[in-house]
């Protein structure tokens, strides 16, 4: 895509909480690098990255955003995403493909709950990572405590790169650490100027003792290195970079930056730290190769991989998917070779051609087309006929298929229908579209009630999807109130024999299944096996009974909902040798589900959401009460300056509707942010009265 | 550093198939040249016909020894050794290397 060398590419992510400054700092790096040439601002609506009518209009990031700057001569691939739970999906993806991440850490409340989610995502997938403690200028902020949760919620060796030189409004500046100098913001000139000076003398004591943390921290990474500083009693500012680098990369250790992005202090040194101990595309070890499905992928840490080389055959994984005006661009990591506009690929997911059309360099929603694109890049295509989210594309020479992406479950429905008939078809095409671009979006049909149901991942989620539905394609839909997504699984094993036989003159249908079905724990899927021996059922019904299985499970026994984390084995059955068929064993596995689940004790799942409420002091009796009124378990109680955080397992369907609540009866002094957690059975008074509404 | 300074040396390491030497000591020499200290790596867990040891380290014989307590305190994978006694456990080889240094300081 250009000429610089892979060793100078970096593409990195920046990823935190909601509201600690992610598209803030963003920003600030598009305008030291020169890509802009003012600063947006979030409150202001006119940031580069949230592009989105919806984003600018909330101050949120909803759908991540590639931008690309150069500091230093070197590349910097960005990807800022959003710090909503609710898009958590966005994370998930940009994570997936790139080689290192910022996170940004609030100075004030410290490592909060998405902070936690997205870390977790970011060590799935050996991501490495520098932390960014943000907004050091606020009230309350202090650099030590935010530090100290980074250990306590992280459960990390976090290694300071600096120190910060005062803090809330006395914030000036940072001590650096490896060069033992002091970084002085100058003000003015939106934080363009700085200049280096000695340690504040009341710094130097803590400067010393934090430096020789990490100096052992660091140095003992690499033996070549302990030996320099056995022999001269330190080591080269350039060994210490590399030392760092190494740790930063193998995870050993997660060097910590400060300052106020918002203030435009501390952001130019976050720049170096991203060249000088984030990986380009040859410094990690290269994309997995997937396992068959279901095979655990931990049990197999040498399977093959694939390196950054421009000259091997391409590979490459779609990781975000966009319709627009112009149609549908599919966003590719390169992992290896080179290709042109034109080049035909096999999308080896799915096992079809793919001819490449025009390319891409994205820069938020502006574009800049380009003729090829190789190992390292991050670019669009266009034209792609069936690529969706995950799927890879790889040249036929080597048709690898990478490993694969998770995608989170979603936990809220809703209902949609258009405001006028003549929509339906409007309305179906734009769903399918924007359920293509977003696999945390779920739609299907209520085979009862013929209603449109979409999942989600929240109201906010869906609240968004609507409006785009609206603007982007011009439909106005009545939703109904969200729902819970619920569950339905079983709590003992139960073996089932149906028999479905039918003559009705002519060809008679005839087929017997006998299965066993177990409960799995959760999380466990739907799992077939099949342990029919001696042929009682021919190979070419299995399928169908699989299938039938599969179909019945999406309408539980109980109040209709899915059937999860279960187990079913086909063990026996009979056929006859006219009348048999495979539609006639998808029937009776169909009915065998029906009838064997009943007897194998289902259970009604909800989703139970990790909820975090900070609110005033004065206000936490109220808070703590409500939250046990909404069946909620405390987890625990920690002050952050003057303000509590309450943290509680709370069931979603009491959630609904609580942010006025909780803004009511705190005079809109609290806030709240939850995520899902894990799915509990429900009480049996909540059940009686979730079937008796489905009934 | 505040205790007396050895001139350490990279001791006995370990070669495993396909990946590159592990150093599993340093060894602090004074400054007539004779090895007074090490810095020994916690290895473990560690099977040995129908034993197994949750934590050993190397001896100066280098003979394997079992580590009681077995379990060190959170991430302390070196132990500081003047002679046949431990003064120390850390989790980075350096800071092992100092606890060496502040307890000859100290002597």
């Amino acid at each position: 895509m250009s000429d610089t060398p892979l060793e100078r590419i970096r593409n990195i992510g920046i990823t935190a909480h909601i509201d600690a400054g992610k598209t803030t700092t963003t920003e600030r790096i598009l305008y030291y690098t020169g890509v802009s040439h003012k600063i947006g601002e979030v409150h202001d609506g006119n940031t580069t990255t949230d592009y989105m009518d919806q984003e600018r209009e909330r101050g949120i990031t909803i759908t991540s955003a590639a931008v690309t700057c150069e500091w230093k001569d070197y590349r910097i691939n960005i990807i800022d995403t959003p710090g909503h739970i609710d898009f958590n999906i966005e994370v998930n993806r940009s994570l997936r493909v790139l080689d290192g991440a910022i996170f940004i850490i609030e100075g004030v409340a410290g490592v909060q709950p998405q902070s936690e989610t997205n870390w977790r995502l970011a060590d799935r997938y050996n991501v490495p990572r520098i932390i960014f403690i943000n907004k050091l200028d606020r009230t309350g902020a202090d650099f030590f405590r935010a530090f100290d949760t980074l250990k306590e919620k992280l459960d990390i060796v976090a290694l300071p790169l600096q120190l910060p030189i005062g803090e809330e409004d006395k914030f000036l500046g940072v001590v650096d650490l490896v060069e033992m100098k002091a970084i002085i913001w100058e003000g003015g000139e939106l934080g363009a100027k700085y200049h280096y000076e000695d340690i504040p003398p009341d710094l130097v004591a803590k400067a010393t003792e934090y430096r020789q943390t990490l100096l052992d921290t660091a140095v003992s990474v690499d033996e070549k290195a302990m030996e320099e500083y056995f022999e001269k009693g330190d080591v080269s500012v350039e060994t210490l970079k590399a030392c760092i680098k190494k740790g930063t990369i193998s995870g050993e250790f997660r060097p910590v930056l400060c300052g106020t992005a918002f203030k435009n202090k501390g952001v130019q040194p976050l720049l170096d730290a991203v060249i000088d101990y984030l990986p380009s595309p040859i410094d990690v070890p290269g994309i997995a190769v997937a396992l068959d499905e279901g095979v655990d992928e931990t049990l197999h840490p040498d399977r093959r991989r694939i390196p950054a080389n421009p000259k091997a055959p391409f590979a490459g994984l779609a990781f975000k998917i966009i319709n627009d005006k112009y149609g549908t661009l599919t966003f590719v990591r390169v992992y290896a070779g080179t290709l042109k506009s034109g080049d035909t690929v096999m999308n080896t997911t799915k096992g079809h051609r793919e001819r490449i059309g025009r390319m891409f360099q994205m820069h938020a929603d502006k574009r800049a087309e380009i003729k090829e694109v190789e190992a390292g890049d991050i670019a669009a295509f266009v034209g792609l006929k069936d690529t969706g989210t995950g799927d890879t594309l790889a040249s036929s020479d080597d048709p690898v298929v990478l490993e694969r992406m998770a995608f989170p479950v979603p936990v809220i429905d809703i209902s949609v229908e258009p405001r006028t008939k003549e929509a339906v078809e409007k309305m179906t095409l734009g769903l399918q579209k924007l359920a293509g671009e977003d696999p945390s979006l779920r739609l299907r049909t209520d085979q009862e009630t013929g209603q449109t149901i979409l999942s989600g991942m929240g109201e906010l989620h869906l609240e968004i999807i609507i409006d785009r539905l609206r603007r982007e394609y011009g439909v106005d839909c009545n939703i109904g109130a969200p729902q819970v997504a619920y569950r339905e699984t079983i709590s003992k094993p139960h073996t089932e024999i149906y028999t479905h036989k039918k003559q009705t003159g002519g060809s008679g249908q005839y087929a017997e299944v006998k299965i066993v079905f177990e409960p799995m724990e959760r999380n466990g899927g739907v799992v077939f096996e099949n342990k029919v021996v001696g042929g009682s059922i021919p190979k070419e019904y299995i399928p169908a009974v699989e299938k039938g299985i599969r179909v019945q499970a999406d309408t539980g026994v109980l109040a209709g909902f899915p059937t999860v984390d279960f187990k079913y084995t086909l063990i026996d059955g009979k056929y006859h040798d006219v009348d048999s068929s495979a539609l006639a064993f998808e029937i009776a596995a169909k009915a065998c589900f029906r009838e064997g689940m009943k007897k194998a004790s289902p259970i009604i799942l909800e989703p139970i959401m990790d909820v975090e409420v900070t609110t005033p002091q004065d206000h936490v009796g109220d808070v703590v009460g409500d939250l046990n009124r909404r069946r909620g378990q405390i987890q625990n109680q920690e002050s952050s300056g003057s303000t509590i955080i309450v943290r509680a397992l709370v069931p979603l369907k009491e959630m609904f509707g609580y942010i006025s609540h909780l803004r009511s009866m705190t005079k809109g002094r609290a806030s709240f942010t939850m995520q899902f957690h894990h799915y509990d059975p429900v009480p049996r008074n909540i059940a009686d009265e979730i079937m008796a509404k489905s009934a | 550093m505040s205790g007396a300074r050895l001139h350490w040396k990279r001791g006995r390491q370990e070669e495993g198939a396909g990946v590159p030497p592990r150093t599993l000591e340093w060894v602090g020499y004074n400054n007539a040249g004779e090895p007074i200290a090490r810095v020994v790596r916690v290895q473990g867990p560690l099977s040995l016909g129908w034993r197994s040891f949750r934590a050993v380290a190397m001896d100066e014989a280098a003979s394997v020894v079992e580590l009681r307590p077995s379990c060190p305190p959170d991430g302390a994978a070196w132990l500081a050794c003047v002679g046949p006694r431990v003064v120390g456990r850390a989790d980075q080889p350096l800071r092992a290397v100092r606890a060496v240094e502040d307890s000859l300081g100290d002597d």
